[in-house]
């Protein structure tokens, strides 16, 4: 993309982009430490991951500021338009992301008394799967590259089964031992969250396939869930 | 779609060895707004005084190709360019009222082009056109003062009285704004908005943000040619040209 004959409109365009960019990483890191906290159930890690979600939410009010600044000084135009209603959108979707990974951490103590492993590991597993989903949407937005968002789009079916799977061992292990009852519930929250953040992901892929083409993406999901045989 | 009422068909036009423009074909929407945008010296300019042969008055300036207004081919020898003009109202840059009073500026055009029957009719098309042109409730007690007392958006108004009061179907707009405040332009936008349902009006304007509130279609010129032309909501979100987005957006121009 050649530059502006304006070059401070570069630099306040910029400046959304990395915000971004940054906000992301942070979200990337909530959901990581959320589920190292989760898997080793450490109760005071996850205190401390708690108090980063502000940093989050407070980027998500940087890139708002920032883009309001651009609409009323710059009127930006067809591509910059684009990139800049979209930064607002995909601020919200990050900041969306990062209340999920945080309630993850929110849980581990529930989650510590009276659980088996096996289904914990399986959603720490779940959880990196969408932690990668993240890293992959970051890199598509940072090259603005619609093939590297659809090819994160796309691996959201992979959770969806993902979550499908752990779904129906947490109803057995309930079923085999009450005892198990209210930890599984907190984990199937837990895995919720995950499958939350993996669906904002695609709501990212779509706002940079938006950026990139003019289009919206039509896209449909060719793993689809099938619930009634739960 | 809204019937044709401007069709250039490969037009090319020069001042003496220099071509200025390059294969304009494009079509104007009847009793739609169309504006033309571009950087200095794109074309667009000459291209609206080739709508009503502006450039005939230019001794070195040669115009191949054809440009319709409802299907007949304005630079066919059977033409006349006095009825042609008739039709084809023009509002420039700078408002240039004459040097006359705000009635005698409404009037010359009905009076020389013998549209008017008698003193009565002549009184009821200038009221008719100063109302028109949102002009008259600001001037009526004052219909024998000078027009250049004006201020500029009254001015530029008032040229728009003048275009209308020979009943054209066409007004062409020279950045009629470019002089003015961003309330007289504000006016001037409201006006285009009441006169599009009578007239079809073709707007040259440097205001990306002007083109995108006024028109139904917009052009881009760039080097002589026609890079784009399109529904003005494509131009501005999403134009298919790389030349067009660059302009648009600030990147080169």
């Amino acid at each position: 993309m050649s530059e502006h004959i304006v070059s401070s409109y570069d630099e306040q365009l910029d400046l959304i982009n990395s915000t971004l960019i940054k906000m992301g990483g942070l979200v990337e890191t909530q959901l990581h430490n959320s589920l190292v906290a989760l898997g080793d159930k450490d109760t005071a890690f996850a205190e401390e991951i708690l108090r980063d979600d502000n940093k989050i939410d407070a980027l998500e009010k940087e890139i708002d500021a920032l883009t309001y600044k651009v609409i009323a000084m710059r009127q930006p135009l067809a591509n910059d338009l684009r990139t800049v209603l979209s930064a607002l959108s995909i601020a919200n979707d990050l900041e969306r992301m990062g209340d999920h990974a945080t309630n993850i951490a929110k849980r581990v103590a529930n989650v510590k008394i009276n659980m088996p492993d096996t289904p914990v590991s399986e959603i720490v597993n779940m959880g990196e799967n969408v932690q990668r989903m993240i890293k992959n949407v970051l890199d598509a937005f940072v090259q603005k590259s619609d093939t590297l968002a659809i090819n994160a789009w796309d691996l959201d079916g992979d959770i969806d089964e993902l979550y499908l799977s752990i779904y129906r061992d947490l109803l057995k292990t309930m079923a085999e031992d009450p005892d198990t009852i209210t930890g599984c519930s907190h984990l199937l929250s837990i895995a919720k969250n995950i499958e939350r953040i993996g669906d904002y992901v695609q709501n990212i892929a779509e706002d940079i396939h938006f950026i990139t083409t003019g289009q919206a993406l039509e896209r449909k999901s060719e793993k689809r869930i099938k619930w009634e045989k739960v | 779609m809204k019937s044709i009422k401007i069709k250039a068909d490969n037009l090319n036009v020069y001042y003496g060895e220099k071509q200025a423009l390059f294969d304009v074909s494009m079509y104007m929407e009847e009793k739609q707004v169309t504006a033309l945008i571009g950087p200095s010296g794109c074309g667009k300019s000459t291209f609206i005084r080739c709508l009503n042969r502006m450039n005939d008055v230019i001794d070195i300036c040669k115009v191949q190709g054809k440009i319709e207004i409802d299907g007949n081919n304005i630079y066919a020898p059977s033409m006349q360019v006095e009825q042609l003009r008739e039709r084809v109202g023009m509002v420039f840059q700078k408002p240039n009222p004459f040097p006359k009073s705000i009635f005698e500026n409404v009037a010359y055009g009905p009076r020389i082009h013998g549209i008017a029957e008698n003193k009565s009719d002549l009184e009821e098309i200038v009221v008719n056109s100063l109302k028109k042109a949102a002009l008259f409730d600001e001037v009526k007690d004052r219909l024998n003062d000078a027009g250049t007392g004006l201020s500029g958006g009254q001015q530029q108004r008032l040229c728009i009285a003048r275009a209308i009061s020979v009943n054209p179907d066409i007004i062409l707009m020279d950045e009629p704004c470019s002089a003015l405040d961003p309330i007289a332009t504000a006016r001037i936008e409201e006006l285009m908005g009441e006169l599009k349902t009578e007239y079809t009006i073709i707007i040259v304007t440097h205001s990306m943000q002007q083109a995108a509130r006024v028109s139904s279609r917009t052009g881009f010129f760039h080097l002589g040619k026609l890079v784009e032309v399109d529904k003005t909501e494509t131009i501005f979100s999403n134009p298919s040209d790389q030349r067009t987005q660059d302009y648009i957006t600030g990147r080169f121009g």
